[in-house]
């Protein structure tokens, strides 16, 4: 199976300034190395701060890296090229009401991320509207609505077809299932899990919801204070932990 | 003895298309001693019910009830500055994101010796604030913050929101109060910080004999820490009784869902297969459906279900449903 994402020794440092003199430095990132398959998903929890987000801005472009290297599809990223990746990888935050803009109507939202990312002509744009709003379960009369006419599930459904308009190949999901609700959730889910077997789509997953890690993923990766703990195969890894801080996090300590 | 004895309680809402039924006569009882769940889809009215319990809710509101008792007392018949004395005097509550209810601008130590009532502190008036200062930090220490002295002189924004949560909890017994309503306490909070919010509000429940009231849509923590559960989907009680009794035998299709749909109560369900999901969304409560309100989701629906079912009960079992789910094996 072909390797989608490779991240090798990376490294990232907050500077933060108190006053005029006193500098704190917070290592967000330290050696990180995994790998992820096509058709996979992997998981990464761990404790508030433990630099989770953080690997995730640093993977679609919003931080930038001090060290490492990430390869997608085997060729190296820089900063320079990653206009280029962008569609390949996308981030779905937990609240989607915050990263939808309040003024813009659902169509030209999603008619916009086509209009910078592709070479679509109009009609074609379109079509690819319609057909992302159908995949998350939406429909056709949605491009005329606002986002605050949407319920707070919709709105995650909403952020989810902007993310998928691109055909991406791995998608970040940074606690984005945390807060559905369970009926809701299960509705996500599933729609995840048929995309990735239909599509191959590959899945970053943030999650504090240990059962739900266990659910979706293949690997977990278990991180704090920026270092990576213990990883391994979810079930294995959730059966058997091994690290005192894994424990921890299952509440078993 | 009943602490709490609500009937039908109907919370509506002023609208400029007229009155919305946001909850639609819903029965609650809560012995002393006993914890109840509460769940639901978001939007189901949890939030409401404990409002309208502790008294919050504002003018736009209208609140009925065919009954509300607290200690054989009824409520309803008292002025509205007597029924605050009784509710601030024995119900706290706690609410689900910490930091936006405490205040950013104070000490911790100042926002916890104002919780603390006169009365609770005895002696004369003399020497009281230090005595305040000393329940302040028994308080804290009870709630399994070690280092009051940080905690104290801090800020809210300099702490994690699993101890603002904990000074929350702290703020809220430091009245002992008969009754705690937790909403959604745990959400905003990672696992491990979970799990000791819950044992927290248990040990108070067995050593102080305090009852609690926990609205929370993690099914898990339901099962494990409440004795009793109530359900309610989209302001309507669809099914209540004993929470094991509930969760493994639900009468109601919603439950049914609720519980299908969380992986944890699935242990057969291979990883990575589709959960069981009902079609749709909650409705608004300005399109709700006729008769049952989950209708058009319900895979079980038929003619007779535009009709609202009536609340039925098997051994203090109680549901709402024309066509209950039948008792596996039977
Ligand atoms: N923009 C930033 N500036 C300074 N420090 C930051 C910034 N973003 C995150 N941090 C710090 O980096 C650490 C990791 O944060 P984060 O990646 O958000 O962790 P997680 O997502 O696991 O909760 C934390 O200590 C956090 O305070
Ligand atoms: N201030 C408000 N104004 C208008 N509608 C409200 C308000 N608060 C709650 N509602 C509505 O009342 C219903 C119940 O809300 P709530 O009790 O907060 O639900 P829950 O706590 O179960 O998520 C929802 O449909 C919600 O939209
Ligand atoms: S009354 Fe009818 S629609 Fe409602 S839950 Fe029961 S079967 Fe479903
Ligand atoms: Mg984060
Ligand atoms: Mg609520």
């Amino acid at each position: 199976m072909s390797c989608l994402l490779e991240v090798t020794a990376l490294c990232k440092t907050y500077r933060k300034q108190h006053g005029l003199f006193r500098q704190e430095t917070i290592k967000a990132l330290e050696n990180i190395s995994f790998q992820l398959h096509a058709g996979k998903t992997l998981a990464i929890v761990g404790e508030t701060g433990s630099g989770k987000s953080t690997l995730a801005k640093v993977l679609v472009g919003i931080e930038q890296p001090d060290q490492g290297e990430i390869r997608l599809a085997g060729k190296v990223v820089t900063m320079t090229n990653y206009r280029k990746y962008n569609h390949v990888i996308r981030y779905l935050f937990q609240d989607a009401e915050r990263a939808l803009n309040p003024s813009q109507k659902i169509g030209d939202m999603l008619t916009d991320v086509l209009r910078f990312s592709t070479v679509l002509d109009n009609l074609q744009r379109q079509q690819k509207v319609l057909e992302s709003l159908q995949q998350v379960g939406l429909m056709d009369e949605h491009i005329d609505f606002y986002p605050h006419m949407f319920s707070a599930g919709q709105q995650q459904r909403i952020a989810l077809a902007r993310a998928l308009i691109l055909d991406p190949k791995l998608l970040i999901l940074d606690e984005a299932l945390t807060v559905l609700d369970p009926t809701l959730r299960a509705q996500i889910v599933n729609l995840l899990l048929e995309l990735q077997q239909q599509k191959g789509l590959a899945y970053l997953l943030i999650s504090k919801n240990l059962r739900l890690v266990r659910h979706i993923s293949d690997h977990c990766i278990v991180m704090q204070h920026g270092q990576v703990v213990e990883s391994g195969p979810t079930e294995q890894l959730l059966t058997q932990p091994q690290h005192a801080h894994t424990r921890k996090l299952m509440g078993m300590s | 003895m009943l602490l709490l004895d609500i009937r039908n309680l109907t919370i509506e809402l002023e609208t400029n298309h007229g009155l919305v039924r946001a909850v639609d006569r819903v029965n609650l009882n809560l012995r002393e001693g006993e914890i109840r769940g509460l769940v639901g889809e978001s939007g189901s009215g949890k939030s409401l019910i404990a409002k309208a319990i502790v008294n919050v809710l504002n003018q736009r509101w209208r609140i009925t009830a065919d009954r509300f008792h607290w200690f054989g007392q009824d409520l309803l018949q008292l002025s509205f500055d007597q029924q605050r004395k009784i509710i601030g005097r024995d119900i706290a509550m706690i609410y689900q994101e910490p930091s936006k209810c405490l205040d950013p601008t104070a000490l911790i130590a100042e926002q916890l010796q104002e919780s603390i009532p006169n009365d609770v502190i005895k002696g004369s008036w003399w020497g009281r604030e230090s005595r305040k200062k000393k329940k302040a930090i028994a308080l804290l220490h009870k709630v399994g913050i070690k280092d009051h002295v940080a905690v104290l002189s801090s800020y809210p924004y300099q702490l994690s929101e699993g101890v603002c949560q904990k000074v929350m909890i702290a703020m809220a017994i430091a009245k002992n109060p008969k009754l705690l309503i937790a909403d959604e306490p745990t959400t905003a909070l990672e696992s491990s910080t979970q799990a000791q919010l819950f044992r927290l509000i248990t040990s108070l429940n067995q050593l102080k004999g305090m009852s609690v009231l926990l609205i929370s849509n993690e099914l898990d923590s339901i099962a494990r820490y409440t004795h009793n559960l109530s359900v309610l989907y989209c302001g309507q009680l669809v099914e209540s009784g004993k929470t094991s009794q509930v969760l493994a035998q639900p009468y109601h299709p919603y439950t049914d869902a609720l519980i299908k749909s969380v992986p944890e109560f699935q242990p057969d369900l291979p990883a990575k297969s589709m959960l069981y999901a009902l079609p749709g969304s909650i409705p608004t409560l300005q399109h709700l459906p006729v008769g049952c309100r989950l209708g058009p989701r319900c895979p079980n629906a038929r003619k007779e279900c535009v009709h609202t079912p009536s609340l039925q009960s098997k051994q203090q079992h109680f549901y709402s449903c024309h066509f209950p789910l039948q008792r596996k094996g039977s």
